[in-house]
């Protein structure tokens, strides 16, 4: 139950910050319309980035609000993990939240029939999935938020850039996108949905080890021996 | 001043100085029926009147030998080149009350993180027992949620249900002269309540250990005697209590004086 508490706690707390909570709504908004015009494909790609990146960002934010609460907390009967689980549990429902309507929007704003909304729903919630514990393994190895900001714009900025077939695109956290999206909207073949899953599972797998690892670490209390 | 002002008022700084008020008061009472003079007059301003009463009631207290709480031995630590700390030992039992005094930048904040936990010593070892309250000297507190929200959150971590921990968030509140019910954020509040904050989420749950760093900062004078007068309750409740300060008006009271000296 404690992680269910933080995780309540921590929506509160992003709930709360309504004139960021509406740029993180628009942002993937505007990278949806820069591309809607005869680039649907794109635009689709472009709106689950946009999600990727505000989700991220979110919980960079997050993760650096709580650096002043969490050794109170750690010292007052939580767990490492009951912290970064319950912070990383509001971040996916926030996450899904700001998923929801876009899919909504993408389902609406139908000018291409054949393109395979369960595809683009799959992008969203490798997206949801994946953003906040990226967003919270930067938070736990660069504690300022600028430095975490400017690496989430390099990501980000490269993932839209770089040649999609390249290495440094495949080892981007949300290679994914692309790759599942191109299976969506092109209507190719199987192994572009399987590629994508594949990267997006390992993708997970490894900010979710990385990030719980750097979060433990930070929470960690020393010494662990205690008096009889 | 009306009497009974005047009596309400002896009161309340006798509590402030954790002071028993109700034979003191009853005896100024008497004398002043009798002697039918303004309180003023006979024994001038509460607050003046109630220290006095503290300095000729004070006694030296007997050692506690409760257990162990937290066991400091030869801790040294240093910041690159710089050496903040150098084989520093304290040991505080149940029932006792540590300060830590020193000039600023003599590594008293750094002291109660290792003995937290929060920070590792270079060399030297601490142990702790029991349950800890943590009273950091800034942050601690969330922007974004109110003081409510801070007593669930602290007190879930303790074990407590919603209800049993606001309502002892708000019990111990009331002993700093602080009402948080309805209260706004954590952002709106004044940094002296915000501080009241912090020192009550510290003692929540009522933890076997407290360390506080300078917990009164932003107190006017009234609060910073309630946070004493608290130290002094939490301390015949049987609770070890480590106070990181450079005034120790109190020094005399407490039971351990561990002076770091000038700044490392």
């Amino acid at each position: 139950m404690k992680v269910l508490t933080v995780a309540e706690m921590a929506l509160r707390e992003i709930v709360r910050r309504r004139s960021v909570l509406l740029i993180l709504a628009l942002l993937p908004l505007a990278f949806y319309l820069s591309r809607r015009d005869g680039h649907l494909g794109q635009s689709i790609r472009f709106v689950c980035l946009g999600i990727g990146w505000a989700v991220s960002t979110a919980a960079l934010f997050a993760g650096n609000a709580a650096r002043g609460l969490e050794p109170r907390l750690r010292l007052s009967g939580y767990r490492g993990r009951d912290l970064h689980g319950g912070r990383l549990l509001a971040l996916w429902v926030l996450g899904a939240a700001l998923a929801v309507p876009y899919f909504l929007l993408i389902l609406l704003d139908d000018q291409h029939p054949g393109i395979r909304y369960a595809s683009v729903a799959l992008i969203l919630a490798g997206v949801v999935a994946v953003a906040p514990p990226f967003g919270l393994l930067l938070s736990a190895v660069l504690p300022r938020e600028l430095e975490g900001t400017l690496v989430l714009l390099t990501v980000v900025g490269l993932q839209m850039l770089v040649e999609p077939e390249s290495l440094t695109a495949k080892l981007l956290p949300f290679w994914f996108v692309r790759e599942i999206g191109t299976y969506a909207v092109d209507l190719t073949d199987d192994g572009y949905l399987r590629r994508g899953l594949l990267h997006a599972a390992l993708t997970l797998a490894v900010v979710l080890v990385a990030g719980t690892a750097a979060a433990l670490t930070r929470l960690r209390i020393r010494p662990p021996a205690r008096l009889a | 001043m009306s009497t009974d002002e005047w009596l309400h008022a002896l009161a309340a700084e006798l509590r402030r100085r954790g002071v028993e008020a109700g034979a003191v008061v009853a005896e100024a009472a008497s004398h002043l029926r009798e002697s039918g003079e303004p309180p003023l007059t006979v024994f001038g301003a509460p607050a003046a009147y109630a220290d006095a009463l503290v300095d000729s009631l004070r006694t030296p207290r007997p050692r506690s030998h409760g257990p162990v709480r937290l066991d400091v031995r030869g801790v040294t630590k240093s910041y690159g080149r710089r050496r903040v700390l150098t084989g520093v030992d304290l040991t505080v039992r149940a029932g006792e009350v540590a300060a830590i005094v020193g000039a600023n930048g003599c590594g008293k904040s750094t002291l109660l993180r290792i003995c937290a936990g929060l920070e590792a010593p270079d060399a030297g070892t601490v142990h702790r027992s029991g349950a800890l309250g943590w009273c950091p000297q800034a942050g601690g507190t969330a922007e974004f949620l109110t003081p409510d929200e801070h007593f669930t959150l602290v007190g879930a971590g303790r074990g407590l249900a919603r209800p049993a921990a606001r309502d002892a968030g708000r019990r111990a509140a009331a002993g700093v002269d602080w009402d948080p019910a309805g209260a706004p954020q954590g952002r709106h509040l004044s940094g002296g309540t915000r501080q009241k904050l912090n020192l009550v989420l510290a003692g929540l749950g009522e933890p076997d250990l407290m360390l506080l760093d300078e917990p009164y900062q932003g107190f006017d004078h009234g609060s910073y005697l309630d946070f004493w007068a608290q130290v002094w309750d939490w301390r015949d409740a049987g609770r070890a209590v480590v106070v990181v300060t450079h005034l120790l008006a109190a020094a005399d009271r407490v039971d351990t004086v561990l002076d770091l000296g000038g700044r490392a």
